[in-house]
């Protein structure tokens, strides 16, 4: 009965935070293709994941087993994160300060879980590279990285399934973008990855 | 100069309003006005027709929107008043509430078959007083909005005359998670009862139903009673108030009938697991305000939006963060006793770290940050306006049951 302009202008705003993707390296390292959703400079930029899903953001625990202090006016700093199927590349630059601290007081080894944006370059000889840039990353014990493992086991066949019904519009988007990727490549990778995990 | 075009435009705007009004006359003030007084013909025209609908009691709408004026004596069911509309309703009053200006002579609410909305007469409008549980007939008044919510005006062109009607209304409750503001019904159960923020306020707290809760406020009244915690009550002629884009139910104009029995309550308790992906700033050891019934946070110079510095703050722990669970993104938030379960750090501990380590409150976040980021947890709680109040949180454990299962799926028809 009563047209509420406030409701419109109330939902539009609200804010969504986008969910973080649980990915294994070997699936993010095969990302190809990333895009923005929308025109405005601020609209997110998401890599779309061979299994069919784009991300905006990620979600990884595994082992940190290397970090670098790199540049002279501009600190920032590089690690290796290692899953069970392969490495993660994270940084944090001035941008992430907090992020940054986080990263410049860890000890290699540890288990880390990290919260970042997974980025895509192409490097000069036309090879990709995926990294993630850092928004958060703390010192976990190994508990939660089997957690994770579970997560992103289950999330990486959830996805598979999606893509084996093939209708989701970012499914027939990553068809077209990656013809040849075949999830049974990933469905593979985490099977390895609970394998891995003693029982 | 002519005047009779002039004149006959005011007097087609009275006759279409069923008021006869003599040409010649308007004709002959209006040169008066002009010719005699210097003024403008259109204002001439303007306090001409002022004049007019001082004679026939019918309030000037605006400056020069007289447009509405004519749409008055259709009859309308209440619900479809719209804010800005001109109605002629039939209805009971169920409530009278006192007034709160003594420009106000009588309001309350009005109902028919429809539904029912506020009413305000004001003083200077002269209508008879109206007595609860009584049918009127309302012509010509006019449905405004007032903080959101739409409002009956009686003014002085307004009609009321009582008629002998009485049938009775029965009101269907509305479901919670549909009202909106305005004047509704509910079935429901009380859930929870709030520390009164107010000392005006008789009773405030939860009431739920199956498909939601929503905040209700008793003030003190004379004759009003608190509302008892468990109870269900059928509630009709709440006025449901908007504020921030959060509702909650005024029950002081509305009629309450306990009930016998129970109802499932939604209540809005859900269980979301995931992994904690953000800690928010004012997370951690914070101050409050001491004022009973404020305990706002303080700012970092101990200072409350209200009630300004205050040095004798107390302490409390709490976490504001984003639950994660792959797909989507929960707000949630943490009180002491579940920070403290949590990350095993108690509000004396944090308290002590706050005022010997020099670092102060910031190290209780970096610690409670370092303890809960990226950990796997539950949470039970309440979800109100897209933020999980959080009763429980635990962190997972690993099921080796969970686990095979998953070996199966992947390994089963690769």
């Amino acid at each position: 009965m009563i047209t509420n302009p406030q409701d419109m202008t109330r939902k539009e705003g609200a804010f969504e935070r986008e969910p973080a993707r649980r990915v294994f390296a070997t699936e993010l390292r095969e990302c190809r293709y990333q895009f923005k959703d929308g025109e405005d400079e601020k609209s997110p930029t998401f890599v779309l994941l061979p299994t069919g899903e784009r991300s905006n953001r990620i979600f990884i625990v595994g082992t940190l087993t290397e970090k670098t202090r790199q540049g002279e006016q501009n600190i920032f700093y590089r690690g290796r994160v290692v899953d069970p199927t392969g490495t993660f590349f994270v940084m944090a630059g001035s941008y992430q300060p907090e992020a940054m601290q986080q990263l410049a007081k860890i000890e290699t080894p540890a288990f880390v879980a990290v919260i970042g944006k997974p980025n895509l370059y192409q490097k000069p000889d036309g090879s990709f590279m995926n990294s993630v840039r850092v928004e958060s990353i703390t010192v976990v014990d190994k508990d939660t990285r089997d957690l994770w493992v579970l997560d992103a086991a289950k999330q990486t066949l959830d996805r598979i399934d999606i893509f084996n019904i093939g209708t989701a519009p970012d499914v027939i988007k990553t068809k077209e973008q990656y013809p040849n990727s075949d999830p049974a490549v990933f469905r593979r990778a985490a099977y390895d990855a609970l394998a891995q995990i003693k029982m | 100069m002519d005047y009779s075009e002039a004149a006959e435009r005011i007097s087609r705007k009275f006759s279409k309003s069923g008021k006869a009004v003599d040409v010649k006359k308007i004709e002959g003030k209006l040169r008066r006005l002009v010719d005699e007084f210097g003024v403008q013909p259109q204002e001439a025209e303007r306090s001409v027709t002022n004049e007019l609908n001082k004679e026939f009691n019918i309030p000037t709408a605006g400056s020069g929107g007289g447009s509405k004026a004519g749409s008055g004596n259709e009859e309308k069911k209440i619900a479809e008043g719209v804010p800005g509309d001109w109605v002629t309703i039939v209805g009971k009053v169920v409530a009278l509430s006192a007034p709160a200006s003594p420009s106000i002579a009588q309001s309350g609410i009005i109902a028919d078959e429809s539904g029912a909305i506020r009413f305000v007469a004001w003083a200077k409008s002269n209508a008879p007083a109206m007595a609860e549980g009584s049918w009127y007939h309302i012509e010509s008044a006019v449905v405004d909005e007032f903080k959101g919510v739409p409002n009956l005006k009686i003014h002085s062109g307004t009609t009321v005359k009582e008629i002998s009607e009485d049938r009775s209304l029965i009101p269907t409750p509305v479901p919670i998670k549909d009202l909106h503001p305005g004047i509704a019904g509910v079935r429901a159960k009380v859930i929870q009862e709030w520390d009164a923020s107010h000392e005006r306020m008789l009773q405030s707290g939860l009431l739920g139903d199956e498909t939601g809760t929503i905040k209700f406020v008793i003030w003190k009244e004379p004759g009003k009673e608190k509302l008892v915690v468990g109870a269900v009550y059928t509630i009709f002629y709440a006025q449901v108030d908007e504020f921030n884009g959060r509702l909650s139910l005024n029950l002081n104009t509305a009629t309450i009938m306990q009930e016998e029995g129970d109802i499932p309550v939604s209540g809005g308790e859900t269980a979301v697991q995931g992994s904690i992906v953000h800690i928010a700033p004012g997370s951690g050891i914070i101050k409050r305000c001491p004022v009973e019934g404020c305990n706002r946070a303080l700012s970092r110079q101990n200072y409350c939006p209200i009630h300004e510095i205050q040095p004798k703050f107390v302490y409390d722990l709490r976490i504001k963060g984003w639950l994660d669970d792959g797909e989507k993104t929960h707000n949630i938030l943490l009180q002491r006793d579940v920070v403290e379960s949590l990350t095993g750090i108690t509000l004396n501990a944090a308290k002590e770290i706050a005022e010997n380590n020099p670092l102060g409150m910031d190290e209780v976040f970096l610690q409670v940050r370092d303890k809960v980021l990226g950990r796997y947890v539950i949470c039970h709680g309440r979800e109100i306006d897209g933020r999980i109040l959080v009763n429980t949180c635990e962190r997972v454990k690993f099921e080796t049951s969970e686990h095979a299962a998953l070996l199966n799926r992947a390994g089963g028809s690769s």
